[in-house]
């Protein structure tokens, strides 16, 4: 479903992704997790091209992201690209509602009727059917988060990618937005997600990526990956997270 | 001195309020106001286009609307009316009633300023709200209408208002083409009365400072409460324009 091969990824002089190789398959978690400034959100940004890169393929759907696309085709496939951000990212000026309903009807031309059921349907989903009239201003962290999951949504993606999602919120809170991203898991969904909650990872995860100085180091099951982790810096950050 | 200057608005406060009309063209405080608000509600949608070409990649697009905005930010205000007005009568071939001239001027000007107003307020807006909305597979333009400009544009009210009480005071530079606005009246006025000018510019200074610090006021007014609901409180951000009203009743 999402292909790196070979990539390569400079800001400036400074090399943030390193001859990146892996593969996610459809219906497969994979967890992304290593140090800060290791590249994982440069790397979860250039599958949709939010992040260019300087060599190498992104396949999505066996299409090449990083081709010379016309602008309509890079938004028609950004459109089939769940993406959900660390500091969520909703649109301060618009209700809850309407910042489900804004890109179904904008850019998919849903009908408003049908993008707004939709969108009931999502916020229902995600436990905030109450909020639907309200903005992002007066809702918590948690809530938010699960909005901004719901808007993703909303576009029907096959994919969701996750850039820390709980990174950002109140211990509290954390677990509400997990438990919506698990039960998206159960569902089948296809999912990358960069996080550091390693026992969300464990339960979850098909697959956990290590990474450090833009390489992926470590590619494994949960079991494997947090039992027996073969690499020294892989084995140093478990340890400095006290999940050993 | 003060029963003086109330004879004289006795006497002429129709001539400051509409100048000649009907047996003239239209001048006074109204033409003033006129002149002022054609000139802001023209140079905006202009200026949201400088504001977005001087943004874009396209050196096209970026080039000579950087070079329009740094020329005319160069330039005094009067240099750009002696130019409209010695310049469109040759493009067109015809004369130009001067309030014609000043509006081209203030429309070209305000509307070079208020782009650096409109660019600061996209360009201040957190680079997530532009990745959420290409992410979501919105197109440049369609995140810019949808996402980024109702947000920039609603911060940058207060900004505008000011901009709108500058270009109050700018049309007073009008006189020197013979506009017929509010200046113009009063040194009408003083040209008949002959003994009198510092009551009737002293009336001049009055009116102009009333409505300018009325909008000034109104302005800050307003940027208090943007500024509050941006921390996040009980208002949502959005449905300006039922929020601003009775502020602007209050005010004027
Ligand atoms: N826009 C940028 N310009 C220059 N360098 C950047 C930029 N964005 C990221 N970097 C650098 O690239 C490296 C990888 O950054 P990235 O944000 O992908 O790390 P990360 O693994 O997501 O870290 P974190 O856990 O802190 O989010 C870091 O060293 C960072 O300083
Ligand atoms: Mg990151």
């Amino acid at each position: 479903m999402i292909q790196f091969s070979h990539v390569n990824k400079f800001y400036g002089s400074y090399q943030a992704l390193v001859d990146v190789n892996a593969t996610v398959n459809k219906g497969e978690v994979v967890v992304v997790c290593g140090p800060s400034g290791s590249g994982k959100s440069t790397l979860i940004r250039t599958v949709n091209r939010l992040e260019p890169i300087q060599s190498g393929q992104v396949l999505f759907d066996g299409q090449n992201v990083h081709a010379d696309l016309k602008s309509a085709e890079l938004n028609r496939l950004r459109a089939r690209i769940g993406f959900v951000f660390q500091s969520f990212n909703l649109f301060p000026h618009l209700s809850v509602l309407e910042n489900i309903m804004l890109s179904p009807v904008r850019v998919n031309a849903v009908k408003r009727g049908e993008a707004s059921q939709t969108a009931m349907r999502l916020l229902d989903r995600v436990g905030l059917a109450h909020k639907a009239k309200a903005y992002p201003a007066q809702l918590s962290g948690g809530q938010q988060q699960r909005v901004a999951i719901a808007r993703a949504l909303a576009m029907e993606p096959p994919v969701m990618l996750f850039d820390e999602p709980t990174s950002s919120l109140d211990p509290e809170m954390v677990g509400e937005v997990l438990a919506v991203i698990r039960s998206l898991a159960a569902d089948g969904m296809t999912m990358m997600c960069v996080t550091h909650e390693m026992n969300f990872a464990r339960d979850v995860a098909d697959c956990v990526w290590f990474m450090d100085a833009g390489k992926i180091l470590e590619i494994g099951a949960p079991a494997d990956f947090f039992s027996n982790p073969q690499h020294p810096r892989a084995q140093r950050f478990l340890s400095d997270l006290h999940v050993r | 001195m003060l029963s003086n200057m109330i004879t004289i608005i006795e006497d002429n406060w129709l001539l400051l309020l509409i100048g000649q009309y009907p047996n003239g063209p239209l001048g006074g405080i109204s033409s003033t106001l006129i002149l002022s608000v054609l000139g802001i509600v023209l140079a905006f949608p202009l200026s949201v286009l400088i504001a977005l070409a001087r943004l874009s990649h396209w050196k096209v697009l970026n080039w000579p609307a950087t070079a329009l905005v740094y020329i005319v930010r160069g330039v005094p205000l009067l240099m750009l009316i002696l130019w409209v007005y010695f310049l469109v009568p040759l493009l067109i071939g015809d004369s130009v009633p001067g309030f014609v001239t000043m509006l081209c001027t203030l429309v070209i000007y305000e509307g070079a300023f208020l782009s650096e107003i409109v660019r600061g307020g996209i360009v201040a807006l957190p680079a997530g709200q532009m990745d959420a909305a290409r992410a979501l597979g919105h197109s440049h333009f369609g995140a810019m209408r949808y996402v980024i400009l109702p947000q920039a544009l609603y911060n940058m009210m207060p900004s505008i208002l000011s901009q709108f009480v500058s270009t109050i005071k700018e049309t007073t530079l009008g006189y020197v083409i013979n506009v017929p606005e509010l200046t113009f009246a009063a040194s009408q006025l003083n040209n008949r009365l002959l003994t009198k000018p510092f009551e009737i510019f002293a009336i001049l200074a009055i009116v102009y400072f009333v409505v300018c610090w009325s909008l000034s006021e109104l302005a800050n007014r307003l940027e208090k409460r943007i500024d509050k609901q941006r921390q996040g409180d009980d208002q949502p951000a959005a449905g300006p324009l039922e929020h601003a009203s009775p502020q602007t009743r209050g005010a004027t």
